[in-house]
C-alpha cells in the first residue's frame, strides 16, 4: 500500500547506534513499507555498521535506502547529520573512514572538512536539534548561527535545517517551539528546512528500553538526571503524524501550513535515494586487479592460473592419476574462467605462499578442499579425487557468489600473516585523500544475549551486583529472550527469589534488548580484499588492536562482493609446527609432515587404542568414545569419524546403523546398484553433502553442479517441495522404479540437513592424523608441543601424565636446562618443563634466566639471572637447582637452599639490591650448609608442584588416596574394560573437564572426566541426578565417584554416573571411620 | 467530550461544565518507570506493555459561561483517565 501522501524518514537511529537505538533495521524498514514510504534513511550514531542489512531490508520491501551518519560535528555535545547524495556513497564512506582514521571520539572537525573536502563537498549536511546552530539560534545569535553555516556552505553539497518535535514542554531541544525557531532561522535566510523525528525506537513502548540503553551506555543507574528521554515520541511514526507534527511546528513558525517543510523533506529524500545495487554494490563482485597478481590482463590472468595449477598436479600426481588429474584441472578451470575467479584463486594462492614463505604452517579448511585448484597451487594440502571430493560443492556458475575459503595457520603466528597481507595490499597513509588499500579487517556485531542483558538491565536498576552477577553467571549463552525459561531450570538458582518485582521486570527487559547490537568487535580472523575501490565500497574504521577494519560484518562484505578470507589461528599447528622443530634441532632430521603416507599402521593402532588425548579433534571425552567403537582403520575413516561427531548426526542417531553395519551385526539394504558407489564408504548411511550430491546426480541426471544447488534447497520446507516435485519425474524418467525413487528421497529427506562437508572434514582430518602420527612416531617431541602451545581441551598435568604413560619421562624444571618452551632430551625420552610455566614468572625474566645460562651454583643465579627473589623461591621449591647443587646425594636439601638464600639476600641486603656490580666487587657469597632440617616429605613436593606449575610432577596426586581406593575397591581406569557392562563401580580421580553441551531437547547433561593416573574415566551426569551434586561437580577438583558400567565398542565404555562426592572428604570420613572403628574393638 | 483527534473540547470541572476556546500549548511526557517498579505487579499492564506514565496535556483557556480561566488537561494514556487542573493564568 503506497500512502497517497508518504512520508521519510530522514533521521533514524537503529540499534547499529549502540546502546541508544531500540530498533533492529529490518524492523524499521518493514514499518516504514508499511507506512508506504517511498524511502528511509539510516543514520546510525558514529558508525554505518548496519547500512548493509539495512539496505538489504529496503530492497526486500521495495523503498529506496538513503544513508547517512549521526556524529558529532567541531565539539563532542554537538551532533549534525550527513547523508549521501545519489551516486556519491562512496564520498560519505570516505570522509566516514578519514573521520575514524583521525580521532576515536568520530568528531568531525574543521581541519578534517578541508583536509577531505573533495569528498565532503559532495556530502549532504543537516543541522539539527542538537547542532551548534541551533544553540545560536535558540540563544538568538542569529548572526553567529549564520556565521556557523556560513564556515562550511563550501566544503559540503548542500546544507539544511533539520527540525524535529518531539512535543515536550517548554522550549529546549525537541520541543515544538525549538523546532518552529529553527524552521523562523531557516525561513529568514533562505535555507531549506527539513522534518525529521529523530527517531531511536519502533514504537512508543520502547521507552524503558531506550532507557535502560541510555543508563547502560552511560553506565550509571536509571535516574531522572541520567535519562535524555522526556516522553516517547522519538518512534518511527506514520505519515499522518508526520504531517501533523509538520503543520504544527510550521503554525508555530507563523505559516499556514507544514506542506513546505513535508516538500523540503521529499525533495532532500530524492536526492539521496540511493540504488541498493548501482550505488551501495550489494550483489556485485570485487576482486583484486590483475595487475595485484602480476598480470597485464585478463587473458595473462587466465595463462597464470592455467601454469601454475598444472605445475602443481604434475608434481603431485603420475601415469593413469595424472591423466585423469589433467582432465579435472580443465574443468574446474573452466569454470573458474566463466566466473571471472582467477583472481580469487591467486589472490589467495598469493596469500598461502606469503605465509609458507615466512616458514609458518598453513592448511586450508572448509569446502575448498573439495578443489584440484587449491591443491594444485598449495592452498589445500588434501588430496580431492581420491576421497570423492567434490569442486561443484565449493564453487560453481550457478551460484552468483564467492566462493569461501578459510585457511588455518599457527595460531602464534598468525598476526605476522595479517601484517603481511596489510603490507602487501594495503596503504598506510590515512591522513590524505586517495588511501589506495585494498584489504581491511572485518567487523563482527556483538549482540546483546542472556548475560550481559541481565548485567546491564540490573545495574540500570541498581539491583544487588552480587544478586546480578549470580543470575548471570549461571547463565547459559542463550538468548536473552529465553532467560526466563532458563531461570527456572537452573539448580543453582533453586534458592533465589525470581518473583520479586524488581526481578520480573528485570528479566522482561532484559527480554526486550535480545539480539540488539551491543558493540562493533574486529572479527577474530576475517579480512577483506577488493581492488582499490574498497574504501569506496565500505567504511573503514581502526580496530581495538590497530588494524584498518571495514565497519561491515562478514556477511555485509560478502553481500558487496568482496573477498573475505578467514585466517584462523589454530593452535594444533603451533604445535605440529613446534614438534617438527624439536625433531630437526634433536635429530637433524627435517621432517616434511605434509608428505607422510596417511596409511600407517601404527598410527591408526595408537588411533584405536584411544589414548587420543592431545591429538586434533579426537580427544574430547565423546570422541575417545566414538574412535573406540568405530576403531579408524584408514584415513576415510577418520573423515567419517570427524563428520559424525557431530550434534545433528549424533541426535539422529546416523552412528548406531553405521556401526552396527561395520560391525557385522547388520546387513545393509541396497537400494540400487547404482548408488552403490556412493554409499559404500559409510555403510549406507548418508554422511556427506559430496553424497547427496552424487545420488541427486545420479538419479536424475543433473550434473554436481546443479544437483549442489538442489540439495541446497533441501534446507528449507519450500525447498524440499520444489525439490520433491523435480526429483520424482526426472528419475523415474531415467528409468528408476517408483519404490528406489521413494526410498531415494525419504533419504536425502532424512539426512540432508544433518549432512557434513567431506572436503571439510578431510581437512580437519589431515591435521588429526598428523598429530595421531607424531604422537604415534616422535611422542616426546609431540606432546612437548602440545605442551608450549596447548592446542587442546585438557590441562597440562593431564598430558603430562599421557606422556609418562607411554613412556616418556619428565625432567623436573632445571634452571640450567628449562627453556621459554617444552624441550625434547635424551633422545625422544625425556621432555623438560619449561620456566614459562612457573607461576608468576615474567617473559622477561625467562629471558634473561635463559641469557644467564649456565649457572655455577645459587649464589651465581641470584647475581646473574635477573630473576625476582618470589620467583627464585619458587625455582628452588620445585627442584630447579636440585641437578645444579647435587640434591640427591644427601648432605643438603630444597630447605637448606631456601635458607641459603635467604643468608644471599641479607647480607646484600645491607648494599642495596643485587646485581651484577657486587659479583664484580668480589663480594664472597656465604656458604652453603646443610642445616639439618628434614627435606620436604614427597606429598609437600606435590603440593609446590601444583601451586607453582599446577601439574603434579614428582608423582600423581591420586597417589596419596592409594590406600584408601584399593580399601574401599574403587576401580582404576585403564581396569575399566574387566567389568561387566552394568555393574556399579567406584571410581576417582582429578577433574580435568566438566562440560554441559547446550542439547537442543533443553534437557542438560553433564560430563565429567576425571583423570586417576592410569587413564581418563568419562562419565555422564543426567538430569536426575544432578540436583544432588551439580554443585559438588562445579566446585570440587578431586573426586570419588559412582557410576554404571556401559560397553559401547570394542574398546568403548562409559560410566552412567549416579553419585559424586569430593574425595578428600571421602577419605577423611574413611579414617575417622577406621579410627573410630579400631577405637571401639580395643 | 474529545474530538475526533482525540483533542478535549468541553469538560466537567467541580460541578460545572467548562467549553474551551483555545489550546495554549500541549506536550506530551513519559518516564520514571523505575520508580513504580516494587508497588507490586503494576509494571506490566492488560498488553503487557510498560507502565510508561505516557501522558499528554493540554493546556487551556476555558470558561463556564463567560469567566475565562487556564487548565492543564491530563490524559493517562494506559488508563485513559483524565485529570484537570486549574492554573493561575494564562502563559
Amino acid at each position: 500500500m503506497k500512502s497517497a501522501k508518504p512520508f521519510t524518514h530522514l533521521r533514524v537511529a537503529s540499534g547499529f547506534s549502540f546502546k541508544y537505538g531500540t530498533a533492529h533495521t529490518h524492523q524499521l524498514v518493514e514499518r516504514a513499507a508499511e507506512f508506504g514510504a517511498q524511502s528511509i534513511a539510516l543514520t546510525d550514531r558514529d558508525g554505518m555498521a548496519g547500512a548493509i542489512s539495512f539496505v538489504e531490508s529496503c530492497e526486500a520491501n521495495g523503498i529506496a535506502p538513503i544513508l547517512g551518519v549521526n556524529l558529532s560535528f567541531i565539539q563532542k555535545k554537538y551532533r549534525v547529520t550527513l547523508l549521501a547524495q545519489r551516486g556519491y556513497l562512496g564520498s560519505l564512506y570516505r570522509l566516514v573512514t578519514a573521520i575514524n582514521m583521525d580521532n576515536d571520539e568520530n568528531i568531525l572537525t574543521h581541519n578534517l572538512l578541508e583536509r577531505f573536502s573533495e569528498y565532503s563537498k559532495n556530502v549532504l549536511l543537516l543541522h539539527g536539534p542538537e547542532s551548534q546552530l541551533a544553540l545560536a539560534v535558540s540563544n538568538r545569535q542569529i548572526s553567529n548561527a549564520l556565521s556557523i553555516f556560513n564556515s562550511t556552505r563550501e566544503l559540503f553539497a548542500s546544507q539544511g535545517i533539520e527540525c524535529v518535535s518531539h512535543q515536550i514542554r517548554g522550549d529546549g531541544p525537541y520541543s515544538t517551539s525549538h523546532a518552529a525557531k529553527l524552521l523562523g532561522f531557516a525561513q529568514d535566510n533562505s535555507i531549506p528546512a527539513v522534518l525529521s523525528n529523530a527517531v531511536r525506537m519502533l514504537d512508543r513502548s520502547d521507552g524503558p528500553v531506550a532507557d535502560v540503553l541510555d543508563a547502560a551506555r552511560a553506565l550509571v543507574p536509571l535516574s531522572a538526571r541520567h535519562i535524555e528521554r522526556k516522553n516517547s515520541e522519538a518512534y518511527l511514526k506514520s505519515a499522518p503524524q508526520m504531517y501533523a507534527i509538520a503543520d504544527e511546528i510550521s503554525r508555530m513558525a507563523g505559516a499556514r501550513d507544514g506542506q513546505l517543510l513535508i516538500k523540503n523533506t521529499n525533495d532532500w529524500a530524492e536526492r539521496s535515494a540511493l540504488s541498493p545495487r548501482s550505488d551501495v554494490g550489494v550483489g556485485q563482485i570485487h576482486l583484486p586487479e590483475p595487475s595485484v597478481v602480476g598480470a597485464a590482463n585478463r587473458s595473462e590472468l587466465e595463462a597464470q592460473l592455467r601454469a601454475r595449477c598444472e605445475a602443481g598436479v604434475a608434481s603431485r600426481y603420475a601415469g593413469s592419476q595424472l591423466v585423469k588429474a589433467n582432465e579435472r584441472l580443465a574443468q574446474e578451470l573452466l569454470t573458474v574462467r566463466t566466473l571471472g575467479y582467477e583472481t580469487y584463486f591467486l589472490t589467495v594462492a598469493d596469500i598461502t605462499d606469503i605465509a609458507r614463505a615466512k616458514g609458518i604452517r598453513v592448511a586450508a579448511r572448509g569446502s575448498g578442499a573439495g578443489s584440484l585448484i587449491c591443491h594444485a597451487l598449495g592452498i589445500s594440502g588434501v588430496e580431492p579425487m581420491t576421497h570423492g571430493l567434490l569442486m561443484e560443492r565449493f564453487c560453481s556458475p550457478l551460484r552468483g557468489e564467492l566462493p569461501d575459503i578459510d585457511i588455518d595457520v599457527e595460531s602464534a603466528r598468525r598476526l605476522e600473516i595479517y601484517d603481511a597481507v596489510f603490507a602487501r595490499y594495503g596503504d598506510s597513509n590515512w591522513g590524505s585523500p586517495g588511501n589506495k588499500s585494498r584489504c581491511a579487517t572485518v567487523s563482527m556485531v556483538e549482540t546483546y544475549r542472556a548475560r550481559h542483558a541481565i548485567r546491564d538491565v540490573g545495574a540500570a536498576l541498581g539491583i544487588a551486583p552480587m544478586e546480578i552477577d549470580l543470575i548471570a553467571k549461571s547463565m547459559p549463552h542463550i538468548r536473552s529472550k529465553n532467560i526466563a525459561k532458563a531461570l527456572e531450570n537452573l539448580p543453582e538458582l533453586k534458592n533465589l527469589n525470581l518473583n520479586t518485582p524488581i526481578l520480573k521486570v528485570a528479566i522482561e527487559l532484559a527480554a526486550r534488548l535480545d539480539g540488539l547490537p551491543r558493540h562493533l568487535a574486529m572479527h577474530p580472523c576475517a579480512i577483506a580484499l577488493s581492488d582499490i575501490g574498497l574504501q569506496d565500497l565500505a567504511p573503514i574504521a581502526r580496530s581495538a588492536s590497530g588494524y584498518p577494519m571495514a565497519q561491515f560484518d562478514k556477511d555485509g562484505v560478502e553481500s558487496i562482493g568482496l573477498l573475505k578470507l578467514d585466517v584462523l589461528g589454530v593452535r594444533m599447528q603451533s604445535s605440529i609446527a613446534y614438534a617438527i622443530s624439536e625433531i630437526k634441532r634433536t635429530t637433524g632430521t627435517e621432517l616434511d609432515i605434509d608428505r607422510i603416507p596417511l596409511d600407517d599402521a601404527p598410527t591408526f593402532d595408537l588411533i584405536k587404542s584411544t589414548r587420543t588425548l592431545g591429538i586434533f579433534q579426537i580427544e574430547s571425552p565423546g570422541q575417545r568414545e566414538l574412535v573406540g567403537k568405530l576403531a579408524p582403520e584408514t584415513f576415510n575413516d577418520l573423515i567419517i569419524d570427524i563428520s559424525l561427531f557431530r550434534p545433528g548426526p549424533v541426535k539422529a542417531d546416523m552412528i548406531t546403523p553405521f556401526l552396527e553395519t561395520r560391525q557385522g551385526f547388520r546387513t545393509r539394504p541396497v537400494i540400487h546398484v547404482d548408488l552403490e558407489s556412493i554409499l559404500k564408504e559409510t555403510e549406507g548411511v548418508v554422511v556427506f553433502h559430496e553424497q547427496v550430491i552424487r545420488i541427486i546426480a545420479t538419479l536424475t541426471g543433473a550434473t554436481m553442479a546443479e544437483a549442489d544447488e538442489r540439495r541446497r534447497e533441501l534446507g528449507t520446507i519450500d525447498g524440499q517441495q520444489r525439490v520433491c516435485d523435480w526429483f520424482y519425474p526426472s528419475a523415474l524418467a531415467k528409468g528408476y522404479t517408483h519404490k528406489v525413487v521413494t526410498e531415494v528421497w525419504d533419504i536425502l529427506r532424512a539426512f540432508a540437513s544433518f549432512g557434513f562437508c567431506k572436503a571439510h572434514a578431510a581437512a580437519f582430518a589431515l591435521p588429526t592424523y598428523q598429530s595421531a602420527w607424531l604422537k604415534t612416531h616422535h611422542t616426546a617431541a609431540f606432546i612437548a608441543g602440545v605442551l608450549t602451545h596447548d592446542p587442546g581441551m585438557y590441562p597440562k598435568r593431564l598430558i603430562l601424565g599421557e606422556a609418562k604413560q607411554m613412556g616418556v619421562a619428565i625432567s623436573p624444571i632445571d634452571v640450567n636446562l628449562s627453556s621459554t618452551s617444552y624441550l625434547v632430551e635424551d633422545n625422544g625420552g625425556a621432555i623438560r618443563i619449561a620456566l614459562s610455566d612457573v607461576s608468576g614468572i615474567s617473559a622477561e625474566e625467562v629471558s634473561t634466566i635463559i641469557s644467564g645460562q649456565p649457572y655455577i651454583d645459587l649464589a651465581d643465579f641470584v647475581y646473574r639471572a635477573g630473576a625476582a627473589r618470589p620467583t627464585t623461591e619458587a625455582l628452588i621449591m620445585v627442584g630447579g637447582f636440585d641437578q645444579l647443587h647435587k640434591l640427591g646425594s644427601g648432605g643438603i636439601n630444597r630447605r637448606d637452599l631456601l635458607l641459603h638464600l635467604q643468608d644471599l639476600y641479607r647480607l646484600n641486603g645491607a648494599k642495596n639490591s643485587i646485581n651484577q656490580s657486587q659479583m664484580n666487587l668480589g663480594f664472597e657469597p656465604p656458604p652453603l650448609e646443610a642445616s639439618g632440617l628434614p627435606n620436604l616429605t614427597s606429598s609437600e613436593i606435590v603440593k609446590n608442584e601444583i601451586d607453582i606449575l599446577g601439574m603434579d610432577i614428582s608423582s600423581h596426586l591420586m597417589e596419596f588416596y592409594g590406600e584408601f581406593l584399593n580399601a574401599i575397591g574403587a576401580v582404576r581406569s585403564s581396569d575399566l574394560l574387566k567389568h561387566r557392562s552394568g555393574s556399579s563401580v567406584l571410581v576417582a580421580g582429578v577433574k580435568v573437564a566438566l562440560q554441559t553441551p547446550p542439547i537442543r531437547s533443553g534437557k542438560r547433561v553433564m560430563f565429567l572426566t576425571l583423570d586417576d593416573g592410569f587413564g581418563c574415566n568419562d562419565l555422564t551426569f543426567f538430569e536426575s541426578v544432578q540436583g544432588d551434586y551439580a554443585e559438588v561437580l562445579k566446585n570440587s577438583w578431586l573426586f570419588l565417584a559412582r557410576g554404571e558400567i556401559r560397553r559401547t565398542g570394542p574398546r568403548g565404555i562409559s560410566l552412567r554416573a549416579t553419585g559424586a562426592w569430593e574425595l578428600a572428604e571421602s577419605y577423611e570420613k574413611w579414617r575417622n571411620l577406621t579410627v573410630y572403628g579400631a577405637a571401639a574393638s580395643e | 467530550m474529545i474530538a475526533p483527534e482525540g483533542e478535549p473540547i468541553e469538560f466537567i470541572y467541580k460541578g460545572r461544565k467548562f467549553h474551551i476556546h483555545a489550546i495554549v500549548s500541549r506536550w506530551r511526557e513519559s518516564g520514571g518507570w523505575w520508580n513504580r517498579i516494587n508497588d507490586g505487579n503494576s509494571h506490566l499492564n492488560e498488553a503487557n506493555i510498560f507502565d510508561d506514565g505516557a501522558r499528554a496535556i493540554w493546556r487551556v483557556e476555558a470558561a463556564p459561561e463567560g469567566a475565562l480561566n487556564t487548565f492543564e488537561i491530563e490524559l493517562d494514556e494506559i488508563t485513559k483517565t483524565w485529570q484537570i487542573r486549574p492554573t493561575s493564568r494564562p502563559l
